[in-house]
């Protein structure tokens, strides 16, 4: 199976090597998406000769990975697995995830709780509520919507690389629940963000993103 | 409608019909999307030029002041004309995602013939 590892990667100077490296060391294909970074990225890109697409303009997390969605269709792989720049999603899940999608299902997350329980900070309370709505959407339980590390099949790379609306991870895991494709979770463990700042640090993006997947959620998926 | 609303409201829709005009010739505005305004422009000086067609269909509508009816019509225009703007907007943004990703592939791969030449 023709599997493309995702890297959206923004002013990640300091994990990006290391975790190129790792990845690299698995075998798999990867292709690292510079998001118009102001540090040392892109030269650290282009020095190592990682195979990258360095974005003329920056579009954010979402069209980041529309961008490799893209890419993947272009090259017709059968299989896209998105990691996060900052480290935060340990290359040693990648393959279990792989290993379900071509044990024939469509949409892969690496959920931090299946088997783990969730604690009760804000944040969880946030994912607690996504929870919820997904189950009174679709009827199925899941356990970390918010989860960025996920693999696509052929068939949702195909969907994701052409609308507009599968902006951040709930939804397109409703949509797809919602939508009759096999969606998985399985346990994988997150690590800390270990360098730079989360997006979520500010409380009005943060209040802004609920909205948004609320709304997304209940009427548009 | 009082008379000095009435002149404010003619000055000021001419005002704007000539700046649209002017934008187009100095081509600072798309002359597909000035039809709107100029339509708009001329819909504010019908009204002050016209203004009992505004108290008949305030009667109908039933609303004491015709000046509310004129602001009824103008909030409800500037609704339509901002909410155009937003699917412009969506739509322009799904433009700048596909040449975003065309231009960085494209980039990807000169930069790797340009390798392979000099290799």
């Amino acid at each position: 199976m023709k599997t493309l590892i995702v890297i959206p990667a923004f002013n990640e100077q300091e994990s990006i090597t290391n975790l190129t490296k790792e990845i690299t060391s698995y075998g798999y294909d990867y292709l690292i998406i510079n998001d118009c970074s102001t540090d040392d990225t892109p030269k650290i890109l282009d020095e190592n000769g990682f195979n990258h697409l360095d974005l003329p303009v920056n579009l954010g997390l979402a069209g980041v990975t529309r961008a490799g969605f893209m890419y993947a269709h272009d090259h017709n792989y059968d299989c896209v697995l998105c990691i996060d720049g900052d480290g935060q999603h340990p290359p040693v899940f990648m393959s279990s995830l792989i290993k379900e999608i071509e044990n024939g299902y469509d949409y892969v997350v690496g959920s931090r709780f299946v088997e783990k329980k969730k604690p009760w900070s804000m944040r969880m309370l946030g994912s607690r509520l996504l929870c919820f709505l997904i189950k009174v959407k679709t009827g199925r339980t899941v356990s970390d919507p918010t989860s960025g590390m996920r693999a696509l099949g052929k068939k949702v790379i195909a969907r994701f690389d052409e609308s507009m609306n599968f902006y951040a991870e709930p939804d397109a895991m409703c949509y797809l629940i919602h939508h009759g494709y096999d969606v998985k979770e399985i346990q994988v463990d997150m690590k800390e963000r270990e360098t730079g700042v989360s997006y979520f640090a500010n409380p009005f993006k943060s209040i802004y993103f609920m909205l948004c997947e609320i709304l997304s959620i209940i009427f548009i998926q | 409608m009082s008379g000095s609303l009435r002149l404010g409201l003619l000055v000021a829709s001419l005002g704007v019909f000539l700046i649209i005009i002017f934008s187009v010739a100095k081509r600072r505005l798309n002359i597909r999307y000035s039809i709107v305004w100029l339509l708009w422009a001329l819909l504010s000086l019908a009204m002050s030029i016209f203004p009992e067609s505004f108290y008949t269909l305030s009667k109908v509508l039933g609303i004491q002041l015709p000046v509310n009816t004129v602001f009824l019509i103008m909030t409800a225009l500037l609704y339509a004309l901002t909410f155009y703007v937003y699917i412009m907007i969506s739509k322009h943004n799904e433009e700048i995602i596909k040449l975003t990703y065309e231009v960085a592939s494209l980039k990807k791969e000169l930069d790797e013939l340009k390798k392979k030449n000099e290799k």
